[in-house]
């Protein structure tokens, strides 16, 4: 009973990072960027999504603001990506690191001048629980694990059988050769940002159904963890980011259960992470590429 | 006399000047401490500058030299500052607060985050690129928590520490920068160096070549996690606390943030910058009081923003090559010199920033006419 | 040898960066202040960020009445607030530059781990201080600081003495911050002070953003009383999650971090919580008479209710007990800190200063610093 119970939770804190991983590993793999701003652009969907619920507090509102968040992280997306990340194709990968750090901080700036430095609650419907047993399962759990499967099998097809998605693949296996083939690079990577910040608003949108508060610095550790989920599951591989966010997850309700090592929580989940990846060095699904001479 | 000045022209000047430029505005400082000329603030921003620029050209060593990704650089300085600091209560307590004490507590955190510098090292052996760097990150995040979990090292409240003297601890510290700038870019102009940097631009032709990639990949972060766990014991000696949050990840990108604006493998650029960026964020802090506050962040980030873009977009490369900080230096030294003509001390080896790329050499510019057809031989053209 | 010259000009360069005129050590910087100068540091950006902007808020709206009322004698007050982001090391820089620009008292700082540098550095100058909310029990080590709010000590044994009172020989619950001192330091004394015969339960979490309680849940539903040594933005969250977990006729019960609970948040809807929250305080943020509504209600008129909380109460509180204190010092504006600090020192310690303010009535010092005043117990919310 006590072990269903630890799944369960670690289920509800799995499948919020899950959300956040994908997007992470799908920037990733096409543009090889550590995208550090990837946290900050969910806390802008949430903002948003609280902005357009307070305006109404209908359901059929709720949709809309599902829309207009994702429609307004698609576009910073992509205005980030033409403003701060193509400037530096071509440069040094750790030089494109340090802006992406830049953007995060401004992001975060920008917030809490705007929405000032409280934490804000937002009316996000409550859905319950469906009760098995004695056991409750949260419906947003469900939702949000439904939603990441969905979104991770139609990522999947998209980059395996759409002509996008193929470019997709040849961009992030060869720049040079995919541009000679006749793919606008650009133009990809792009649409991978834009892809990456509309599962972030999303990511945003089931990180508030889970728990329904914000702050201005609330993408960063949430942003740190699904990265490492993300690595745990093999950084780049789409169904690995989903096996390693729960594994994450499941790990965290684990140590917070036995009490005496919750407080070491975060250094047991690294440690774990630097095992993994010593036994398997590109994570559980990573490709192993060797390098030719 | 003049052979003197015979002596002092075939001196390589370029080697030495760094050291000179620190050893002398160390030497000024301390005559205007002496005299009583210093401010306080002004002591503390030095101290603060010091220990970003150890920390910056220690890590230059594995991100500019080797090559390696570390995102855990602030983790070695944790286990330096913890280490160090529990140790120099005591010996504070036993010899007083003396400059013994504070030597003694650098070699030991020092060596203690060198062994931490080893553990993090053997994954390197099997791990590249960003896998390193989530490594480093994860071993940082450890160390934070351990010793912010440890009740001997004071818990949540951090630990208290003796502070050294305001007034003279920032000549300890700039000495300290000169020993380790002295142990770096000699190690880097040794044939060990020569290796290190052979690793970074192709490991397998290193490794074909005989290198020893392991034992050189191990001994570059041993040496570099030294040096961070002395700058470790500095902060030590230059705070009465320590806190295990300052060391998170957010600090070592901050430091990595310093060597890639000073240009990666420069070391001098490093310095630069260190100083630089360490006194905007000490003054945006102060001067930026009360409501103005939230725009420190801002602004930071915009010039973060800017300078990295500025400094690195490929688009920009004509505009850097016509307006740069060297070139106008070249300019007021010697006139009359054509600046566009690389000199070969510039070409030297250990000044190449990043790796040459083999499609910018092969790029051949085709002009119509000039195309390359086999029985028209190409006159030669780029 | 023209190197050489570019070499010392730019040494030049660098040291008129640094240098500065004027003596150091025993120098009254304080000596051409036309007003007296308060200075803080605090959080103003970053994670804590709402702490510290209520603090500056908050004092700042207590020297513009005073100023407006004509000052001490005539003499204005200015208020400076430097940001510390909550991090210890950045508070020497702070600190030296506020105290070398006539800083003459202070309010210390908004949280524990900067204060711990800052107590230290202001010990040296012996510049006095007051802190709004700087609970740790060390923060008053040195004779120049003094607290305005409860020591964390202390807290945890009044927690434990209301506790021991009802729950003798049962089993309560709690949940704790294990990265934070203010948790940790109340939760010890708890402990330490707790019943024999009561059995804890705990639950730690650590990190200012917490993805999901929901292990925490598992963990303490069972329990009708959980004890919350926390603030009030995670306690929220907790409350949210759990509401439909935790039995409805259970009681939260916390000490003054869950103060804001029902104001601070956004868009937050206290009574949508089935059980009871109650909190000791020195402060409560819904009061509805006396001088806490009256600072309410001028707060939220100026600065909205976001940031209304019992740091800025507690820093309004300071600013004013200084302002009393000052009143009877013989002291004038151009005096050091270091006499400023000897005459106040004096006035606090002494028999008949009592203060009267927002967090309390007949306010009064112990030798060591902490505050002497009445704890009460506010309960926010009733269970249903």
């Amino acid at each position: 009973m006590k072990i269903i119970e630890i799944i369960i939770s670690g289920l509800n804190i799995g499948v919020i990072y899950a959300m956040i991983a994908l997007g992470y590993t799908m920037v990733y793999g096409i543009a090889k960027l550590l995208n550090f701003a990837h946290g900050d652009i969910i806390m802008v969907g949430g903002y948003a999504i609280c902005v357009f619920c307070a305006m109404s507090g209908s359901r059929t509102f709720f949709f809309v603001s599902i829309v207009a968040a994702v429609i307004i992280c698609t576009v910073l997306g992509i205005v980030v990506e033409r403003v701060a990340y193509r400037p530096l194709r071509g440069a040094t990968p750790i030089a494109v690191l340090i802006t992406a750090i830049g953007i995060s901080y401004l992001l975060q700036s920008l917030a809490q001048i705007i929405f000032g430095s409280a934490q804000r609650y937002v009316t996000v419907p409550d859905l319950g629980k469906i009760m098995i047993g004695s056991l409750g399962i949260k419906w947003s759990t469900i939702i949000t694990l439904a939603a990441s499967v969905i979104v991770m099998v139609s990522l999947s097809l998209f980059v395996k059988y759409s002509r996008i998605g193929r470019a997709m693949i040849a961009v992030s296996e060869d720049r040079g050769a995919s541009q000679l083939m006749g793919i606008n690079v650009n133009i990809i990577i792009t649409i991978t940002f834009a892809i990456g910040s509309a599962l972030a608003a999303l990511a945003g949108l089931f990180y508030l159904l889970q728990s329904p508060y914000i702050t201005n610095t609330f993408g960063a550790m949430p942003g740190i963890k699904a990265f490492t989920a993300a690595v745990i599951g093999g950084i780049g591989s789409i169904p690995g980011a989903m096996i390693g966010s729960l594994v994450l997850g499941l790990i965290e309700s684990i140590c917070d259960t036995i009490v005496p090592i919750a407080p070491y929580k975060d250094a047991i989940e690294f440690s774990i992470l630097i095992i993994i990846l010593l036994v398997k060095p590109t994570g559980l699904l990573g490709k192993v590429r060797r390098e030719k001479v | 006399m003049a052979s003197i000045f015979d002596r002092m022209k075939k001196v390589r000047w370029d080697h030495y000047i760094d050291y000179i430029l620190i050893a002398v505005f160390a030497l000024v400082l301390t005559v205007l401490s002496m005299t009583g000329n210093l401010k306080n603030s002004s002591a503390i921003i030095v101290e603060k500058i010091a220990i970003s620029m150890i920390l910056a050209v220690s890590l230059s060593l594995v991100v500019g030299f080797l090559g390696e990704l570390s995102l855990g650089h602030a983790g070695f300085m944790c286990v330096g500052a913890y280490i160090g600091g529990k140790l120099s209560i005591a010996l504070v307590a036993a010899m007083g607060n003396t400059v013994f004490a504070v030597i003694i507590s650098m070699l030991v955190g020092g060596l203690c985050a060198a062994a931490c510098g080893f553990l993090v090292g053997l994954p390197a052996l099997r791990l590249k690129g960003d896998y390193l760097a989530i490594v480093t990150l994860a071993f940082g995040e450890i160390v934070k928590v351990i010793f912010q979990q440890s009740a001997t090292f004071g818990g949540n409240l951090g630990l208290g520490t003796p502070r050294y003297d305001k007034r003279s601890f920032f000549i300890i510290e700039l000495i300290t920068v000169i020993i380790t700038l002295a142990a770096v870019q000699n190690l880097i102009r040794s044939k060990h160096g020569r290796a290190i940097t052979a690793i970074r631009d192709n490991e397998i032709a290193a490794k074909a070549t005989g290198i020893n990639v392991t034992g050189y990949k191990l001994a570059a972060f041993m040496i570099s996690s030294f040096f961070a766990g002395v700058a470790g014991v500095l902060f030590s000696f230059s705070n009465s606390t320590i806190q295990a949050t300052k060391f998170g990840y957010n600090y070592s990108i901050e430091i990595l943030v310093i060597i890639v604006l000073g240009g990666m493998g420069s070391l001098r650029g490093s310095l630069i910058s260190a100083a630089l960026i360490t006194l905007l964020n000490e003054k945006l802090r102060t001067i930026l009081t009360g409501d103005l506050a939230v725009m420190k962040d801002l602004v930071y980030a915009v010039v973060l923003i800017a300078v990295v873009i500025y400094n690195n977009a490929p688009a920009l490369k004509s505009f850097r090559d016509k307006y740069n900080l060297r070139r106008v230096f070249d300019k007021i030294r010697n006139p009359k010199q054509d600046h566009a003509f690389v000199r070969d001390d510039d070409a030297a080896w250990d000044r190449v920033p990043t790796k040459i790329k083999m499609d910018e050499l092969l790029s051949v510019d085709i002009v119509p006419g000039n195309e390359f057809t086999p029985d028209k031989p190409s006159k030669g053209g780029q | 040898m023209k190197r050489i010259i570019t070499v010392f000009v730019a040494i030049a360069l660098l040291v008129v960066c640094f240098a500065s005129c004027g003596n150091t050590g025993k120098t009254n910087y304080a000596a051409n202040n036309t007003e007296f100068y308060i200075g803080c540091s605090g959080p103003l950006t970053g994670d804590a960020s709402v702490y510290g902007q209520a603090v500056k808020n908050s004092a700042q709206m207590a020297v513009d009445e005073i100023n407006a009322a004509g000052g001490l004698n005539g003499v204005m007050f200015k208020f400076v607030m430097t940001d510390d982001v909550h991090k210890a090391e950045n508070v020497s820089t702070n600190y030296t530059t506020m105290f070398e620009s006539g800083m003459q008292i202070a309010l210390g700082c908004v949280t524990t781990n900067p204060c711990l540098e800052f107590k230290t550095l202001s010990h040296e100058d012996n510049l006095f201080f007051i802190t709004p909310s700087a609970s740790s029990d060390s923060i008053v080590e040195y004779d120049n600081a003094y607290q305005m709010c409860f020591a964390d000590g202390n807290q945890g044994k009044v927690a434990a003495e209301y506790v021991n009172g009802i729950f003798a020989g049962k089993t309560i619950g709690m949940l704790y911050r294990s990265d934070d001192a203010y948790s940790t330091g109340i939760r010890e004394q708890f402990l330490a002070n707790l019943d024999k015969s009561i059995t804890v339960v705990e639950a730690g979490f650590s990190g200012g953003v917490v993805a999901s309680f929901s292990s925490q849940i598992n963990t303490l539903k069972p329990y009708d009383f959980i004890f919350m040594p926390i603030y009030y933005a995670p306690a929220a969250q907790f409350m949210t999650e759990a509401k439909n977990d935790v039995s409805p006729k259970a009681t939260y019960y916390g000490c003054d971090g869950l103060d804001g609970i029902d104001t601070s948040i956004e868009g937050f809807d206290i009574s949508t919580i089935p059980q009871e929250v109650s909190f000791l305080s020195h402060f409560n943020s819904k009061a509805t008479e006396g001088a806490s509504a009256e600072f309410i209600g001028k707060y939220v008129a100026k600065y909205g209710a976001e940031t209304l909380n019992q740091f800025g109460a507690s820093a309004y509180d300071c600013i004013y007990s200084i302002f009393e204190a000052l009143k009877n010092c013989d002291v004038d504006v151009t005096s050091s800190p270091s006499e400023i600090c000897e005459a106040l020192k004096a006035v606090f310690q002494s028999a008949d200063f009592s203060f009267d303010g927002v967090t309390g009535t007949g306010i009064t010092w112990t030798k060591d610093g902490f505050v002497n005043k009445s704890a009460v117990k506010y309960i926010v919310k009733e269970a249903d």
